[in-house]
């Protein structure tokens, strides 16, 4: 009995090397040849790239976004897939809309009413924590202390920081970054990937 | 050295030591989940804790405030370690309770239960109430990763030890962990197929039933199994085994350890191949022809029907053995040829045209391996071919920094941690080997004859990618790394090459002028033993002159000892006026036999076994043969009697006396004599060097 649900379940197998459709820009490609450079091995490079695949991939790191640094690194797919899952800023669960607002709850925001920043902006675009609108332009993520609890409350929006917010200063923000139309998300892989690169030159 | 005291007792223990290990010496326990022995120690479950402290220069003993890990903890100069107070009691017992908090507790229906670490530390150590009234952790259940390993998500305690043996050993890392804190899950990528040759390993080393075997998966209680500690016959490695059977039925293999051999890890075909044992198709009488039809007939009818075919038929007639013989069935095989039957005609070589004679295997113990410098493998799918080699050659590298290069014609698992791939057109093997010697020879890191030289003209690093498909840099390099400390490794599966005995030469000449070591390993179970008992034709046909020889009338009689050339020699099966099939198994060939013989299988007899490595194994009995099957000893020990009178065997330990006796290599092996990790023959008489083709 054991065997024959063994035999007659699906398992999908993972994608062969030659099949993956390699989708980073020739710009990318470049990034990585530098990134590499600066580390000892291939493993070292595992972050960076996950960022550059991030940005690549459209600020979702899918699994075919993974399989493509594993590739690049001669990694396993496995391997990558659980760095990239351990991290937080990786988005693997699901495509974040064009603009992820990241709310801290942590104490001294919640202290000072993060929750209602919450509820406003659940009730605002008509969604739940850890979920997208369906124009697919905001997604809201709750995060532990941003390390700014003297902005509290305080809100992560790409590369910036904007606090101490007010349900009042939520929507004006709501609406500029309505009218934004590159994504932050995409933005902030790229600030981060910049990083990465002056890193490692003096 | 260095002095330490383990509950009051003062010892010494090398410096660096673990702690557990230093504990395991003297007959004491510490609790473990994700410690294994022969992987690195990572400190994740903290089981292992243990009270610490250091001797003051006034004698006194400060001890720390804190326990401390003991799989992390190594040895130094006045180190205290309490493994056995209140306080590391009630530490185990709040670290069990962390763990037990997400565990489903489900051991009635586990697998695992009976033979569960965390059942059995839990029992000793843990405690017996729960204060955990919240929900656990719900993940999926008996999910089946691939055809062999069901995972239990819910019951992964997170030792990581699976994913540690995938990484460290196997080396393909397919699993690793997804998410983290209570989530953290080992899997491979997406719960993709878990494609791996060695998965069957993480099933033993993970310390729950969060991984367990599809094929084993309720099929008993580990309590009403027997186990016999065996060898693995699928292939020439010959991994130690524990074969467990149940009511004189094959149920699973489990690793034993022997450190010569494959330490303690199987190879998926060896660990899941042993199901034909169960077979319906298992040959249980003698059958002997009647017209169309096969009757059943006693051991002696089929007896007097081969003895009339084959007695003294001289040069005309002739036996094939297949790999999965024991030495006792081999030599007594030969024998009765010899001298019952007055032929030579008996070999133990399968390829599919004319085989160079040989291959002859220098037996590099397989555990020498890891103190090479440097590793050429070369026309042989290792991880195929050899898997536990394969292991072997991928600790070289990992652990003891040894570089290794790799030539075939295909991808293949050893290119991972290789240095250099050499990857060359199918069929060129000869060509490359030629261009690696000639790029030794005229770099003027090796020196060979006139001859050879002569030959090698034109074959050189410049050359290669023309002749063989091989850049000439990485033959170069290739060529450059090869000297002292350094092996040269083939399989016979060189020899199923277009051209074998000019790769083998050129490749045997490439190792010896270089300096290097060189090992061809035999694939077949017990190839090395056929070897080494003669099971060669001296003066008398090879294998395929022989399948010539049934077409053309040469010769009357054949016996197939667990072989079966229909695939490609029908012909000459069906021609052949007397053929006997002797096996475990029906199959094509049966259908031309006059006799049938059924024949116990590996774990059904008492006998030896020469792995690749040239070292005899014992397998002792562990279950009955079905119905009348012999074991093959025992088959020819009885025709030969009942051709001569001489004097009978009764017992496989007497044919190994006698085989002492007329090849002294076996000396070692005679059982009371035979240590249970088995005993290297001597390896000069493997020496040798196949010569051109016998067709
Ligand atoms: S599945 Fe088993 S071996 Fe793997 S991490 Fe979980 S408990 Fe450890
Ligand atoms: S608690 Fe929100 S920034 Fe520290
Ligand atoms: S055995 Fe030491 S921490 Fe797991």
């Amino acid at each position: 009995m054991s065997e024959l649900l063994q035999i007659g379940a699906q398992r999908p197998k993972a994608p062969e090397p030659d099949s993956l459709e390699l989708r980073f820009s020739p710009t990318a490609v470049e990034e990585l040849e530098a990134l590499k450079t600066h580390y000892p091995d291939l493993k070292s490079c595992v972050l960076p790239t996950l960022w550059i695949a991030q940005r690549e991939y459209g600020g979702h790191l899918s699994p075919e976004a993974i399989a493509e640094v594993a590739h690049r690194l001669s990694r396993s797919y496995a391997e990558v897939e659980g760095v990239a899952t351990f991290y937080s800023m990786y988005n693997t669960a699901h495509k974040p809309g064009r603009h992820l607002i990241e709310v801290c709850t942590c104490l001294s925001c919640h202290m000072c009413g993060a929750y209602r920043i919450v509820d406003h902006l659940e009730e605002k675009l008509g969604i739940k924590l850890g979920e997208t609108t369906p124009d697919g332009v905001f997604s809201i993520h709750e995060v532990e202390c941003l390390d700014a609890c003297d902005r509290a409350p305080v809100l992560q929006v790409g590369d910036q920081y904007v606090g101490p917010v007010t349900p009042e200063t939520v929507d004006e923000l709501l609406e500029r970054l309505r009218s934004n139309p590159d994504s932050t998300v995409v933005q902030l892989a790229d600030a981060v990937v910049k990083v990465h690169l002056r890193d490692g030159k003096a | 050295m260095v002095k330490l005291t383990i509950n009051g007792i003062e010892l010494e223990a090398p410096q660096g030591e673990l702690i557990v290990e230093t504990v395991k010496r003297l007959g004491l326990e510490i609790p473990v989940f994700c410690y294994h022995p022969r992987m690195k120690a990572v400190g994740m479950c903290r089981m292992c804790l243990v009270e610490t402290g250091f001797k003051q220069p006034d004698g006194s003993v400060r001890m720390m405030p804190k326990p401390q890990a003991g799989c992390t903890l190594p040895a130094s100069e006045g180190l205290v370690v309490v493994t056995d107070s209140e306080a590391i009691h009630r530490d185990r017992k709040g670290v069990l309770e962390f763990l037990l908090i997400n565990h489903p507790l489900d051991c009635p229906i586990c697998d695992r239960g009976g033979e569960c670490p965390l059942q059995n530390n839990t029992m000793a150590y843990g405690p017996s109430t729960t204060r955990f009234i919240e929900m656990k952790r719900h993940l999926p259940k008996a999910f089946p990763l691939s055809q062999y390993v069901t995972l239990d998500l819910e019951r992964c305690i997170q030792c990581g030890r699976c994913v540690r043996f995938t990484e460290e050993i196997s080396g393909d890392s397919d699993l690793a962990f997804r998410f983290r804190g209570a989530e953290m899950q080992p899997s491979t990528f997406q719960l993709t197929d878990f494609e791996s040759r060695f998965s069957g390993n993480v099933i033993e080393i993970c310390p729950v039933g969060a991984l367990t075997s599809a094929k084993y998966r309720f099929r008993a209680r580990p309590w009403d199994l027997e186990t016999s500690p065996g060898v693995c016959t699928e292939c020439s490695n010959g991994c130690n085994v524990w074969f467990d059977h149940r009511a004189g039925k094959q149920v699973r293999i489990n690793g034993r350890a022997n450190d010569g051999v494959n330490e303690e890890w199987t190879c998926d075909k060896g660990k899941f191949g042993h199901d034909w044992y169960n077979s319906t198709s298992r040959l249980t009488k003698p059958l002997v022809r009647r017209g169309d039809q096969f009757v059943p007939a006693s051991w002696s009818e089929a007896y007097e029907e081969i003895l009339a075919a084959f007695a003294d038929k001289g040069g005309k007639v002739a036996g094939l053995t297949g790999p999965r013989v024991s030495n006792e069935g081999l030599f007594l095989f030969k024998r009765l040829f010899s001298e019952a039957f007055g032929s030579d005609n008996v070999d133990h070589r399968w390829r599919s045209g004319p085989v160079p004679t040989g291959p002859v295997p220098r037996p590099l113990p397989i555990a020498s391996l890891e103190s090479k410098r440097h590793i050429l493998v070369f026309g042989t799918h290792l991880a195929e071919d050899l898997p536990i080699v394969h292991l072997r050659v991928r600790k070289a590298w990992s652990q003891s920094g040894a570089t290794v290069d790799v030539a075939y014609s295909a991808a293949n698992e050893v290119e991972r941690f290789a240095k250099a791939s050499l990857r060359c057109r199918p069929g060129a093997e000869a060509a490359l080997a030629k261009c690696l010697l000639g790029e030794a020879v005229w770099s003027g890191k090796a020196t060979v004859s006139d001859a050879v030289r002569a030959e090698l003209a034109g074959f050189n690093a410049d050359s290669a990618e023309e002749k063989s498909g091989v850049s000439g840099a990485t033959v170069r390099a290739a060529a450059a790394r090869l000297g002292e400390g350094a092996v040269v490794l083939t399989s016979d599966r060189l020899l199923d090459a277009p051209e074998p005995p000019s790769a083998w030469k050129s490749l045997k000449a490439l190792a010896e002028a270089t300096g290097s070591e060189f090992v061809c390993y035999p694939t077949g179970t017990n190839a090395a033993g056929a070897e080494l008992l003669g099971l060669v034709p001296d003066h008398g046909l090879s294998t395929w002159q022989i399948l010539e020889g049934c077409k053309d009338g040469k010769i009357e009689a054949l016996w197939l000892v667990e072989a079966d050339p229909s695939s490609t020699h029908d012909a000459a099966l069906e021609t052949v006026p007397f053929l006997v099939y002797q096996g475990t198994l029906e199959n094509e060939a049966m259908a031309y036999a006059s006799v049938v013989l059924p024949m116990a299988a590996p774990a059904e007899q008492d006998g030896t076994w020469t792995n690749c490595e040239g070292r005899v194994q014992r397998f002792r009995q562990a279950i009955a043969p079905p119905g009348e099957a012999k074991p093959a000893w025992r088959v020819f020990a009885e025709c030969l009697l009942r051709a001569r009178p001489s004097t009978p065997f009764f017992n496989p330990g007497e044919v190994m006396e006698e085989i002492a006796r007329v090849h002294p290599v076996f000396a070692p092996a005679q059982y009371s004599l035979l240590p249970e990790e088995g005993a290297l023959v001597a390896r000069e008489s493997l020496v040798g060097e196949p010569a051109g083709g016998g067709g």
